[in-house]
């Protein structure tokens, strides 16, 4: 006759015991951090819809998030020149991990985990040398940084993993910075951002730069179809008048195609794109300005421009419901291009620069 | 049109009235600054071209008084300064991978016959150009006494000369639309409103402000573990803590404007930079060499502190007087 404990022990033994998923936080189908009124920080869940799932206390103001694929953990990661990141049990509101970068990097606010959940892999300032890294850890193991790899370039700060290989594209947004001068930018004339193409095992297959003209405008914000096209943002240095293209469409081995709407439509970006994303379908990709209160809406094939959306202060931007997701320092949770348009959603939060998507179980 | 955006922030987002004048901001601070920085670089350029002997001391005075000129107004990082790079033309710096030396060596050693014409030399890369580049000519030794010596003194002067053309082209822009620009917002697609006007004059104290606090301050400061008195800013002319000064000075000025008519808040920041200015003047201490010390350290630390609360006033007193309160996003993007 079988004990209730040989009954569990055989249960672990055959991998039945059910492993903690997201659905025991609630099911978020998206993260986002931001300020209560009280000044505190916080990360949410929400829904679909922006139905508010939880809400945990963050120590500071967050950046972006990384969502673990499947266990519900988060990586909420402090805004720039942070050294700390924390990851979060969403299921239980604990802490279960802190993350410190190491002597001589500190984080750009950004993360993504592989596929399989195994490894985290973060962007850093290297700010004694000419190349920024890529940090990788182990999320089998209590995050413990295991090693890292260059990024292409000075100051990487978004990155995502082209879907179905092992092969990264990292925005080196240019901008050198460097912690005893806070978050002064330090070498904005002779700035050279670039996107890069790495291997995990830290080979740089391809660096594409833009036009010379364009050596200003710093390419921080990637988002990756599934199949490989990726749609990055830029923040123009330069005079905001001079208005240079903010967006743009990459393929590896290809030429950049940069995407920008007709000019009176375009200034209203202010030269700065802050997130961006391509829509659930893929077959477009849209920007945000907060400085502008504008996303814009460009096709994926042609890079056409196709429409534009006013919210005061919008920055996060997530693929969604038949279209795009964003928010709002403002409070704001909107969905654009579903097929029954829904009213924005409005909570007592500013929300920050950064919506996350949390990727649905089928798809894992 | 100033009088019906007032009444609309009144009627419909209580804000209080403000009394900036964009025309008073513009023939006060903005002309007067790019025109006294137009008249000294001329004269720096004609005595550079009388003595170039880095040692002159009509030289070096003359060398002075443009590069105080400049910091003065150096926050006004908008519009004619942008354009070609003028501004970073004028002054690159922080050269946190030390190219203003190495262009300078570059030159020297090529003879490059840039230094013969002011226009070849304003191609040359902006390291090797400004009042940095300058300061190396005439004060740091490996430059000093350079050889040849014909090509030294051909050196310093096109470099002078150069920061007179671009001075001018400034001053040029300035005087010859960009002012109307600003005095007719909203009549025009760069300002399309004249609260994008006074956005541009707020923002460029903020970010003047930060410069002198983080990079200023910052970079010789470093960490507590690790000083870095060689990285103040020209430290060979010792004129690292009058930079500061000057940056406090200048941004005042405009604050000043930005605040009238509004006392308390005037009164406010008044009082902020009085005691910024109080004690930069009590840290006898040109170069910030002092930071390699616990005490030197500590008082460099508070001054950037007293800077900081400048700012901080900026934001939560000025900016919502003026109407230009940034979202949470919007104001420090990522």
């Amino acid at each position: 006759m079988s004990t209730r404990r040989g009954f569990l022990a055989g249960l672990v033994a055959t991998g039945l015991i059910p492993k903690p998923s997201w659905a025991d936080a609630g099911a978020p189908s998206y993260l986002a951090a931001g300020m209560l009124p009280s000044g505190d920080y916080n990360l949410f869940g929400l829904t679909e819809t922006g139905a508010e799932i939880f809400r945990l206390p963050l120590p500071g103001r967050g950046h972006a998030a990384a969502a673990h694929p499947h266990r519900p953990e988060a990586v909420a990661f402090a805004r720039r020149p942070g050294t700390f990141a924390i990851v979060i049990d969403c299921a239980k509101g604990e802490i279960e991990a802190t993350l410190e970068s190491p002597e001589g990097r500190h984080f750009m606010g950004h993360g993504t985990f592989s596929p399989d959940g195994t490894r985290l892999f973060t962007p850093e300032n290297a700010y004694n040398e000419t190349s920024g890294v890529i940090g990788i850890w182990d999320a089998e193991h209590g995050y413990a940084r295991i090693g890292e790899f260059v990024s292409g370039g000075v100051g990487p700060h978004d990155i995502c993993l082209l879907p179905g290989t092992d092969i990264f594209a990292i925005a080196n947004g240019g901008i050198e910075t460097h912690p005893d001068s806070g978050r002064t930018k330090l070498n904005i004339p002779i700035m050279r951002p670039n996107l890069s193409y790495a291997t995990l095992q830290g080979e740089l297959l391809e660096t594409v730069e833009l036009p010379r003209e364009y050596h200003k405008n710093s390419l921080r914000h990637l988002s990756v179809r599934d199949d490989g096209l990726i749609a990055f943002a830029m923040q123009w240095e330069g005079d905001v008048n001079d208005n240079p293209p903010l967006a743009g469409l990459h393929r590896m081995g290809g030429e950049m195609v940069l995407a920008e709407a007709p000019a009176d439509v375009h200034q209203r970006m202010r030269a700065y794109a802050g997130s961006v994303a391509f829509s659930e379908s893929g077959d477009s990709f849209a920007i945000t300005s907060p400085r502008g209160g504008e996303m814009q809406v460009f096709d994926s094939e042609t890079a056409e421009f196709l429409s534009a959306v006013d919210s005061d202060d919008i920055c996060g931007l997530s693929s969604g419901e038949g279209g795009f997701t964003y928010t709002t320092g403002k409070g704001i949770f909107g969905c654009v291009g579903g097929d029954s348009p829904r009213s924005p959603s409005r909570h007592e939060v500013a929300f920050d620069n950064h919506l996350v998507r949390i990727p649905s179980p089928d798809a894992a | 049109m100033r009088l019906i955006a007032a009444c609309f922030a009144l009627v419909f987002t209580a804000v209080p009235t403000f009394a900036y004048d964009i025309d008073r901001i513009i023939d006060e601070h903005v002309l007067p600054g790019f025109g006294r920085l137009a008249a000294n670089a001329e004269v720096l350029d004609q005595r550079a071209q009388e003595d170039c002997s880095a040692t002159s001391p009509g030289l070096r005075e003359a060398y002075n008084d443009a590069f105080d000129s400049w910091v003065r107004i150096s926050h006004l990082r908008f519009g004619p300064t942008e354009t070609g790079d003028r501004a970073f033309a004028l002054a690159f710096w922080p050269d946190t991978k030390g190219f203003t030396p190495r262009e300078l060596t570059t030159l020297i050693e090529a003879r490059d016959p840039a230094a013969d014409s002011e226009e070849d030399f304003s191609h040359v890369s902006i390291a090797g150009r400004g009042f940095y580049a300058l300061e190396f000519l005439l004060y740091d030794p490996q430059f000093m006494d350079a050889e040849p010596e014909e090509y030294r003194c051909k050196l310093l002067q096109a470099v002078a000369r150069d920061i007179s053309a671009t001075a001018q082209a400034i001053l040029d822009d300035w005087q010859n639309g960009y002012a109307d620009l600003l005095r007719n917002a909203g009549e025009n697609d760069i300002y399309r409103s004249e609260e994008e006007a006074v956005r541009a004059f707020f923002g460029s104290v903020v970010s003047g402000l930060q410069f002198t606090s983080d990079t200023r301050l910052g970079r010789p400061l470093g960490s507590f573990e690790r000083p870095r008195p060689n990285r103040a800013e020209a430290r060979r002319s010792n004129r690292s803590a009058r930079n500061v000064l000057l940056s406090l000075e200048g941004t005042r000025d405009l604050v000043r404007l930005l605040a009238d008519g509004a006392p308390n808040v005037e009164a406010e920041l008044d009082t902020a930079y009085d005691r910024a200015l109080d004690r930069l003047a009590g840290l006898e201490d040109p170069t910030f060499a002092g930071v390699g010390d616990v005490q030197g350290r500590f008082e460099v630390e508070i001054l950037q502190q007293n800077i900081d609360r400048i700012r901080e006033l900026l934001g939560a007193s000025l900016a919502p007087i003026l109407g230009v309160g940034a979202g949470f996003n919007a104001l420090d993007g990522d």
